[in-house]
This record gives structure tokens, C-alpha cells and sequence, in this order.
């Protein structure tokens, strides 16, 4: 899909990027700020995230994505002696896709050659080559022990703005369940069951669905404009199905929510139960069939992030919402504030 | 088969209390996550359990990488927990020191393992019971958490907190389908006994093996009402 570029929107400040989660800046988990949009009095409101059962009401369906984030990013030694970082895309059972880059900061991708030999923790892996649909990612022989060997030696993936590490456990949103995801879906992760509970008293349902999210930057702003291109393992659960197609308001707890209950979507309507790898691109042109609300996080405007976005928003409202967003010094990307979309 | 379609991770499942839970989970159908710091031992417990299905980790629970690891390949093997048994438990320096004379060291340690992991572990695990509204959890302690003994020092401190922590989380899920308990399951005839309390008879010490019964018990009759109370495992469902 050719999708028509915004006008230019002014460029996000750096400090506007959160560098760490809300309960490592000295607040709660839920401590962060929520901006809601109004789609139909075309209203923009400022309130805290805690707040968010105000903007509810009893009925409404919150719908999570339980998909617990393994740490993506993990050394391999190519047989000159350099040391590359591989991060995690998209994992099938005996092959990996990766992104490899530079194991230090600003992490420059790294191009590959078709039938190296890589040495990871011990063992080694052959390079097969490029994917032929997204040449940035490089397709390896999956180890056998696998995620084990993940867990044993991988760290999250952390981009520029989030100078120091910061434990692993920070990147697991409250839901976290199987594991699978290359990077935290992010939405998720300022809920606390503090929260979830008292909206729960307050009528408010919870459902969950899986989706193992892959990479949100291949690092290169083309690629990622028309990304996620690659494909993503997804569960939609008889349950989650039912409460879905009950709800008189389905409101999806991030981006991912959105592609798994979309593409579960039967064109009536209503989903059903469905899982495996969904390649789902929403955006403009694309009304969503199920999902009538959404929480998101704040992401730059060359993701296709945005994109999702203009599925559920016009370019004008969106277009404010972004300039409020900066004005007002919301916090950005993963570590940072949330938007609820009516 | 009273817990078939269960599933039941067991930390310090290679001796003595863990054991016995292993085994006789297993027995009445539970698949199982067992952790221990051996491996050889475990592995042994792993195949002494007949017919579960059995996961085996050797983990050393004060590792948060551990615990991650614990925790991210159980849930990949079985999609949920349902029965969390924070059994590993250390007794410390023995013969058991005075406090005036405890290696600071060794008490920072016996917190580790007795009450900071069984925080980290149930807050790594409850979120997924609570999105199913299901759930036990069960934390071990002793009387030492409620008696002053001498020598008993680190090890009665973090069981005390960890009663505390049973009682703090079970009123946070009281409106919930998750429930919690500390358990006490008396004098055994295990390792860590002996190392406690080298001259005991270990006639008149209760056996692992029916101690673990109790747990069955109180796992299977799910008595909401006693959550985040201490309770002797001499009394369940008596």
C-alpha cells in the first residue's frame, strides 16, 4: 500500500524521549501522563494515566496483549573476530530473522554474508542470506535450545534514548505470559493490577490476546515507514473471541491488540478464534472492523506506528494531536506516556 | 488424579520438602516446573516423577536472570502456572550463629533466597493468574517465624517477612480468584533438620512424604477463607 506522507510535522525534541520507565523516574508503574483524543467532539484532553476509568464506562472492553518480551539482542562473533549484536525479528522453528548491528552505541547495522559462520555462546550458526522482501534482515539457522539460549545470553533491545541498561524485568508489562516478543509492547506496560482491578470493580472487562511483537526499527527510516512488513505469531482465543463480540465497546491495549484482533476480524464485525502469523497492514483506507478505541504510546511519525494511527484518526486531528503532544512535552516511545483514542 | 490438568512449578525441588511436593503433585497429575541450584539431583527428582510431564531448571533463585529464565521457559512449555510452591529455602551458617556473631553476608543471603525470591518469583507469575482469575500460590515458613530461637536469627527474620508478605499480597487479592498462604509444615526428617538440629530423634520428626499430602490438600480445597493466614500443615483439611 502507498501510503501519502503527512505534511512535515516539526521534529520531536530529544529530551521529549523517555530514557526510563515511570517507576525508575521516582513515580509508579502507572505514574504517567495520558492524553485523550476524542474522535467524535474532536476534543483533546491532558489527564493522568491512573485516571483512565474516568474515560470508560461499564461495559467497555479492555483488551491486552499478554505476550511476555525475551530479551532480542544477543552477541555472535563472525569468523573474522567481529563482534556483531543480532536482534531477534521474527523467530520460526528452525530459522531465525535478525537484524544485525554494531554490539556499541548508535548500533549501525552490520551487513552479513550469505554462508558465514557466526559463533554464539559456543555454538555456531550458518547466515542463509537476506530475506528476498526485506533485505535489512538476515535469515540464520535457528539454535536448537533456542530460546534457552536466548535467555541465558541475550539483553533487551535498547535504542539510543535509553542511555543505560535497565533491568529486564522493567521491560515485562504486569500480563506477561509466554514469551515472544522482541521488543515490550508498550502500551501495556504503565497498567498495573492496581489499575486493572479497580477498573474491574468499576465494570470495566478484561480480555487477552498474543501477539509476539518483532522489531520496531530496522534502523533504516524508509524500511520502517512501510513496516511491520514481516510477519508476527498472533492467538486470538475462543474467549477473548466472545468477550470481543459481546462488548458494546472494544477498546485495544496497543498496536499489537489491533493486528491480532484484525486480523481474527471475519468481515461481519465480530472475530473468531484464530492463531498464527498474521502480516495485517492497517492504516489509512483500512477502518478497523472490531477495535473502537485504542491505548497507544507516543511514537515518531516515520514509524509505521503512525500509520495504525491513521486507520483510527483523520490527518488533521492527528496532525494536532501530534503538535499538542509535543507542546504539552509528553514522554515518548516505550518508556513513556500513553494516549487513549475514543 | 485430583490435580490433573495442573500445572505446578516447585522451587528447591531437589531434596527434602520439594521433593516430596514433586513427587506426590505428579502422582495426582500435575505437569511440573521444578528448580534447584543441582542439576544431578534435580534431574534424579525429575525422573522419579512418574507419568508428568516434568520440566527441569537448575536455577539458583536469588539470580534474577534465573528467575527470568525460570519463569519465560515454564510458561513456554505450559502457557500457565497454576500452583506456585515457594518451597527453596536456606537455613544459613551452621552450626547456627548467634546473631552478635552472623556474617552480614550470610544474613543478606538468607533473605535472598527466602524472601526476596519468592517476591520475585510470585510477582514474575501472578499476572498471568490473574488474567485466567485463577491461581495458588503457596510460600513455606516454620515456626521459627513466630518463635525467637536462638541462633534461628536470619532464617526466622525472613520467614516472618515472608508471612508478612502472604498476609500484605492476600489482602491486595482478596476480591480475586488468586489466592495465597503460608504454610507451615512442621519438624521434618530432611537435610536442612539435621543441619538445624543435628541431635533430634527423627522418629518423632513428620515425614516429608506426608507432609506434602497436606499441600495436595490445600491446593485441592482451595479454602479462600484461609488465605494469608500461616497455617500448620498438621492441620489442613483434618
Amino acid at each position: 500500500m502507498v501510503v501519502s506522507p503527512l505534511k512535515p510535522l516539526p521534529a520531536l525534541p530529544a529530551e521529549l524521549r523517555a530514557h526510563l520507565p515511570a517507576e525508575l523516574r521516582g513515580r509508579r508503574r502507572d505514574g504517567v501522563r495520558l492524553m485523550v483524543i476524542d474522535r467524535a467532539a474532536r476534543r483533546i484532553e491532558h489527564a493522568e494515566f491512573a485516571r483512565l476509568g474516568s474515560f470508560l464506562r461499564a461495559g467497555d472492553l479492555l483488551v491486552v496483549n499478554r505476550s511476555r518480551t525475551i530479551p532480542a539482542a544477543f552477541p555472535a562473533r563472525r569468523d573474522g573476530g567481529e563482534l556483531v549484536q543480532l536482534r531477534i525479528c521474527v523467530r520460526h522453528t528452525d530459522e531465525w530473522h535478525v537484524l544485525a548491528v554494531r554490539p556499541d552505541p548508535p548500533h549501525a547495522n552490520v551487513a552479513l554474508r550469505a554462508g558465514e559462520r557466526l559463533r554464539m555462546d559456543g555454538v555456531d550458526t550458518i547466515v542463509r542470506g537476506r530475506r528476498a522482501d526485506l533485505p535489512l534482515l538476515w535469515r540464520i539457522d535457528a539454535p536448537s535450545d533456542g530460546l534457552e539460549r536466548l535467555l541465558r545470553t541475550g539483553e533487551p533491545i535498547r535504542y539510543s534514548y535509553v542511555p543505560a541498561p535497565v533491568p529486564a524485568s522493567h521491560y515485562q508489562t504486569v500480563f506477561a505470559t509466554e514469551p515472544g516478543s522482541a521488543e515490550t509492547p508498550s502500551a501495556g506496560r504503565s497498567f498495573s493490577w492496581e489499575l486493572v482491578l479497580a477498573l474491574q470493580r468499576g465494570g470495566i472487562d478484561l480480555a487477552h490476546v498474543l501477539l509476539h511483537t518483532g522489531l520496531s526499527s530496522l534502523q533504516d527510516d524508509d524500511v520502517d515507514a512501510e513496516h511491520p512488513l514481516f510477519e508476527e505469531w498472533f492467538a486470538v482465543e475462543a474467549r477473548a473471541a466472545d468477550a470481543v463480540n459481546r462488548a458494546p465497546r472494544v477498546i485495544a491495549v496497543g498496536t499489537t491488540v489491533v493486528r491480532a484482533l484484525e486480523t481474527a476480524a471475519t468481515g461481519q464485525g465480530q472475530v473468531q478464534a484464530m492463531q498464527g502469523w498474521t502480516r495485517l497492514r492497517l492504516g489509512p483506507g483500512s477502518p478497523l472492523q472490531v477495535v473502537d478505541g485504542l491505548v497507544t504510546g507516543f511514537h515518531e511519525p516515520q514509524a509505521s506506528h503512525f500509520d495504525l494511527l491513521r486507520a483510527l484518526l483523520d490527518e488533521t486531528l492527528l496532525e494536532r494531536a501530534y503538535r499538542e503532544a509535543i507542546a504539552a512535552r509528553y514522554l515518548w516511545h516505550e518508556f513513556g506516556d500513553l494516549c487513549l483514542i475514543l | 488424579m485430583q490435580l490433573e490438568g495442573k500445572v505446578a512449578l516447585i522451587t528447591g525441588a531437589s531434596r527434602g520438602l520439594g521433593r516430596s511436593l514433586a513427587i506426590a503433585f505428579g502422582r495426582e497429575g500435575a505437569a511440573l516446573a521444578l528448580c534447584a541450584r543441582g542439576q544431578k539431583a534435580l534431574e534424579q527428582v525429575a525422573s522419579e516423577v512418574a507419568g508428568a510431564p516434568v520440566l527441569a531448571v537448575p536455577a539458583d533463585v536469588r539470580s534474577m536472570r534465573h528467575l527470568d529464565q525460570l519463569v519465560a521457559l515454564t510458561l513456554d512449555r505450559y502457557q500457565r502456572v497454576d500452583i506456585l510452591v515457594n518451597n527453596a529455602s536456606e537455613l544459613g551458617p551452621t552450626p547456627l550463629p548467634y546473631l552478635a556473631d552472623y556474617a552480614p553476608a550470610a544474613f543478606d543471603d538468607v533473605l535472598q533466597v527466602n524472601l526476596v525470591a519468592p517476591f520475585r518469583l510470585t510477582q514474575a507469575l501472578i499476572g498471568s493468574m490473574l488474567l485466567r482469575d485463577r491461581g495458588v500460590i503457596i510460600n513455606v515458613t516454620s515456626d521459627a517465624a513466630v518463635s525467637g530461637y536462638p541462633g534461628w536469627g536470619a532464617y526466622a527474620v525472613s520467614k516472618a517477612a515472608l508471612e508478612g508478605l502472604t498476609r500484605t499480597w492476600a489482602a491486595e487479592l482478596a476480591q480475586t480468584g488468586v489466592r495465597i498462604y503460608a504454610v507451615d509444615p512442621g519438624d521434618m526428617d530432611t537435610d536442612m533438620h539435621r543441619a538445624a538440629i543435628p541431635d533430634a530423634d527423627p522418629s518423632v520428626l513428620a515425614r516429608p512424604d506426608d507432609v506434602a499430602r497436606a499441600f495436595v490438600r490445600l491446593v485441592t480445597t482451595g479454602a479462600a477463607d484461609l488465605a494469608g493466614q500461616r497455617l500448620e500443615a498438621t492441620a489442613i483439611g483434618r
